[in-house]
């Protein structure tokens, strides 16, 4: 036996995760010059008076009595006033998700007209107890971190309202953080009340948010009023937003990637400048939807290469600036869960978990975000745990490197009794729904597709996972401000 | 305004990473100390030979190699190998970050494509499988998918070759048996090529061989490497290395067996051929514990082959890794996400030679239908893995100044264009939900059916320019090979 010496290995530099970048910093950089040269060439509109004075009263320069074009250095000191970090954190405080750099989650999304109705194989409106029915499986589901609508509720008492009563179908099936839509700012008050009664106070929810907002803006760098109403609460509130732009390529953007890239960081840095002049230090997560249309120019695609594309691009932008991203994730042109629903979902899931997008919204989406589907919901969880595996990266140390257990085994040897691959086997991905079996074992088995098995575990968290109870007093009082808002808004 | 921009670092792709240059180090080290102290086991006497004279040590069938041989071959593997397909019409660079997809070898199933049941690969399939890669776009090299079941069971490696180079102008990576039917095969190309001249001056084809895992190579597999090297033909020569089972659980110990099991073919190949093209790499996985199946849709699969192929870049070796393979037993979304998965890594990762796309139920089921499907996968991650152009046109300030906020960018010259170099799937639906339903509800799997059998039906390939002379030779080649097998099976028999 020979007697080892101190093994000293120096001046040692590891990945500790796989890596993955689509721009250089430069690259990034020309990107951000000009968007700001669009902001000071061409800027923004917006209408709303109290936003419109917060601008005049600033250096920017305000005409044909709605335009604002912004001097870049008032554009980088909003950027500096943003929180490097922030927080989601769930109802009973467990579950929270860490909103910083390269930190990733992923949730369910996002206000669907339709949902896909598995009993019938037919598309229907979505309703109520769909979206409590998501809130649960998101409960369940171990590689979702947050909660967002899976329909727009059609059955809600008042259609002017239904935001609140999205929000509690979700807050009581789920204790993971959410994320809402907002019908105005009314709606975003009363989801604010609700959250501050669960977090204990408004000065809590500030240290902890139980929820961010979500808002869409569909025309590029023009901020409507319904959309000011809600920032300039959200800001007030310090409720964090997640702002997500969205144009077409060819349509409404650029049809050229670094183009639409441009306008997307314009429209972004924007927003950022109105929060700063409300109030500095609103924690916001920049985030877009920049896709193609399909030939009959009836639909945005949510498969497309090029929304993957520009999803990764703009994490790494907001990365640069300091900022928080979001994107869309795990969604598909598709009308039911099969190939392509498979295919596009990993594409999605794949290129933002490398690039670090903070919120990975809109999984379980169907055909272009019009559809829910709770199958394609279960099916991500498997796909993020698998593109997870494979951003973890390699290990090299000297336990796995293994050489002296090789030589022990040595050439033509075998593993599969060796201790050291007891010790290790169990940092690989373990499969759900996927099979692994062999042609036998799978025909005795029925011949089962992967459908056919992902359906049953659908049931099976559906009648088998019992989300903890919401405490009943705090219930009551949250159903007294939305029939309030019910009866106000008749 | 005139701008004079300095100091640029552009990325012209996206770029992916899993190994660090000291991670990667450490694994090079780790394989010259493993072919140093623990060595393989060689069973073949002329190569044992040969080490030995050049100063490996050789002890019955083990082998130990001292660096300086490995390195040695390091030296001498060429940087820059062209393959010319025996048209003329396509030339295919074995070089750094040259990326190819394409089919794998030798499963003994096939799911027919038109009854869409499981059964036995017979000699047809061959030229099918050839012609359906010819036609898609994103296949770049040609394996069959099948071991034929209807000829002399000795010769399935002959017939096959034989089917797919008149029906396909890819490189095909081939696979033989033993040295004589490796010698059929070679002569068949040097016929397709005009010569054995045009062969030396350009090969047609790709050779593949296995050692096997953990450290070993048999007779045969050395045999064939050798014969390769002789005749200067391009070839692979990469174990399956199963994680868990015949390698470390680990990855980084996977890495230094998968590294040092090609490194032998390397070494042995420059030896006799300095110069001589040698593709590293393999099948990385590992062994799915609660089925003991070697599992060719798991993540580790991708994480392996992508980290291997930098093992390879940072040694200065070609690649031959794995993707669009998938352990489902029939087309369904399994056999997408890990078909979509393991594409996007190995794209990412720029290996040479991506194989296994067609691949179910690990790798004993080839499939036509899977092979279409990645194709199209294939093209999705491309559009991703390109990266972004970055330059003042495609900026489009001007664009985006001129449209003004809310404005409209329909039909002006820019996005006229742009919108033309945007990708356009062929098998992803877009449509809004009206116009598919009014079209019968088809999901992917119906439209890659429908694909699959539109190509079979109406894609000739190129096998009408194969001259008449040729088809000839062929079939001579082919009638001295049954003859020298039944020779052979009749000795035995005796």
């Amino acid at each position: 036996m020979l007697e080892k010496t101190m093994l000293i290995k120096m001046n040692q530099q590891a990945y500790g995760t796989t890596r993955f970048q689509i721009l250089t910093e430069d690259q990034i950089q020309q990107i951000y010059f000009a968007a700001l040269d669009v902001l000071e060439i061409s800027g923004a509109r917006i209408f709303h008076e109290n936003a419109l004075q917060l601008f005049t009263q600033s250096d920017a320069v305000v005409s044909d009595s709605n335009r604002i074009r912004i001097p870049t250095a008032m554009v980088e000191q909003a950027i500096g006033s943003c929180p490097s970090k922030s927080n989601l954190t769930g109802r009973n405080g467990r579950r929270s998700i860490k909103l910083q750099k390269n930190e990733v989650a992923f949730g369910s999304g996002a206000d669907a007209s339709f949902v896909y109705d598995r009993k019938s194989g037919e598309r229907r409106k979505a309703a109520l107890a769909d979206v409590e029915a998501a809130a649960k499986i998101v409960d369940y589901l171990p590689r979702l971190d947050f909660c967002m609508s899976h329909g727009l509720v059609s059955d809600a008492p008042n259609a002017k309202t239904y935001d609140r009563h999205q929000f509690l179908a979700m807050v009581e099936n789920c204790t993971k953080p959410l994320v809402v839509t907002s019908v105005d700012a009314n709606g975003l008050k009363d989801q604010w009340e609700m959250a501050c009664l669960i977090r204990g106070g408004e000065k809590e929810f500030r240290l902890s948010p139980l929820f961010a907002t979500f808002i869409r803006s569909d025309s590029p760098l023009t901020i409507n009023n319904e959309t000011a109403d809600k920032l300039l609460f959200a800001t007030e509130k310090s409720i964090p937003v997640v702002y997500t732009p969205c144009s077409i390529m060819g349509v409404s953007a650029p049809a050229s990637i670094a183009g639409v890239l441009v306008q997307t960081l314009a429209d972004a840095l924007f927003t950022v400048v109105l929060c700063c002049l409300k109030k500095p230090g609103m924690p916001l997560l920049l985030g877009g939807i920049q896709s193609v249309c399909a030939h009959d120019k009836e639909t945005v695609s949510y498969g497309s290469p090029e929304l993957h594309l520009t999803s990764a691009a703009m994490t790494e932008i907001y990365k640069w600036l300091g900022l928080l991203s979001s994107s869309p994730g795990g969604c598909s042109d598709a009308k039911v869960v099969d190939e392509q629903a498979a295919s596009e979902s990993v594409m999605s899931i794949y290129n933002n978990l490398m690039a670090g997008t903070n919120l990975i919204h809109q999984v379980g989406c169907l055909e272009g975000g019009l559809t829910g589907s709770l199958s394609s919901l279960v099916m991500c969880d498997e796909i993020i745990g698998m593109v997870r595996q494979i951003a973890k990266g390699i290990h090299v140390t000297d336990d796995t490197l293994a050489l002296d257990i090789l030589k022990g085994v040595g050439p033509g040897g075998e593993f599969l009794s060796h201790d050291h691959t007891f010790d290790h086997w169990k940092e690989w991905f373990r499969p759900t729904i996927i099979d692994r079996s062999n042609f036998e074992i799978w025909s005795n088995a029925g011949s089962k597709t992967y459908n056919d098995r992902l359906e049953p575990e659908v049931d099976r968290i559906l009648e088998s996972h019992a989300p903890e109870p919401l405490d009943e007093n705090i219930v009551q009082e949250m159903k007294k401000i939305i029939n309030l808002a019910d009866n106000k808004e008749v | 305004m005139m701008s004079t921009r300095t100091n640029q670092k552009v990325n012209q792709t996206a770029q992916f990473s899993i190994l660090s240059e000291d991670q990667k180090q450490r694994i090079f080290e780790g394989m010259i100390a493993t072919l140093r102290d623990t060595g393989v086991h060689l069973h073949h006497e002329k190569a044992r030979e040969l080490l030995k004279e050049n100063g490996a040590i050789v002890d019955g069938v083990s082998v130990r190699i001292p660096q300086n041989l490995v390195l040695d071959a390091l030296a001498t593997v060429p940087p820059v190998t062209v393959v010319q397909s025996w048209d003329g019409t396509r030339k295919t660079l074995i070089e750094k970050n040259q990326v190819l997809f394409g089919p794998g070898p030798t499963p003994p199933n096939f799911t027919d494509p038109h009854t869409l049941e499981r059964r036995k690969y017979v000699r047809a399939d061959a030229a099918m499988v050839a012609r359906i890669c010819e036609a898609l776009p994103n296949i770049g090299f040609v394996q069959s998918l099948g071991t034929i079941s209807d000829v002399t069971v000795s010769l399935a490696d002959v017939y096959e070759f034989a089917e797919m180079v008149q029906n396909t102008t890819k490189p095909i990576l081939s696979w033989s048996y033993t040295r004589d039917t490796c010698s059929d095969i070679h002569r068949i190309a040097v016929a397709m090529a005009g010569g054995e001249d045009a062969f030396k001056q350009c090969p047609n084809y790709v050779f593949y061989g296995e050692p096997i895992s953990p450290l070993l190579s048999d007779f045969h597999a050395m045999d064939k490497a050798m014969y390769c090297a002789e005749h200067g033909i391009p070839q692979v020569y990469t174990p399956c290395c199963i994680g868990g089972a015949t390698v470390p659980a680990t990855h980084a110990g996977q890495l230094v067996c998968a590294l040092s099991e090609s490194m032998l073919g390397v070494v042995v190949a420059q030896l006799i051929n300095p110069g001589t093209c040698v593709i590293m790499g393999g099948v990385q996985s590992i062994m799915d514990m609660q089925y003991s199946v070697y599992a060719y849709g798991a993540p580790e699969l991708s994480l392996l082959s992508a980290a291997l192929t930098e093992m390879a870049r940072y040694v200065g070796l070609p690649m031959f890794s794995t993707a669009g393979c998938t352990d489902t037993k029939i087309l369904d979304p399994q056999g997408a996400i890990e078909a979509a998965t393991s594409v996007h890594s190995a794209m990412l990762s720029g290996a040479n030679f991506i194989h296994d796309v067609g691949y179910f139920e690990s790798g004993m089921t080839g499939s036509v239908l899977q092979l279409v499907m990645a194709d199209e996968q294939i093209g999705m991650s491309h559009v991703v893995a390109r990266g972004i152009e970055i330059n003042e046109e495609t900026l489009a300030i001007e664009e985006i100044c001129s449209a003004g906020p809310g404005g409209n960018y329909f039909d002006s010259e820019h996005t006229k264009k742009f919108t033309a170099s945007l990708w356009q799937p062929t098998l992803m639906d877009r449509q809004s939900y009206e116009n598919w339903a009014s079209q019968g509800k088809k999901t992917m799997k119906d439209r890659v059916i429908e694909k699959t059998r539109d190509i079979i039906a109406n894609f000739e390939g190129p096998i009408a320019k194969v001259p008449q002379d040729t088809k000839k030779e062929i079939e001579d080649i082919l009638q001295a090979a049954e003859i020298r097998e039944a020779k052979k099976a009749e000795a035995e028999n005796k």
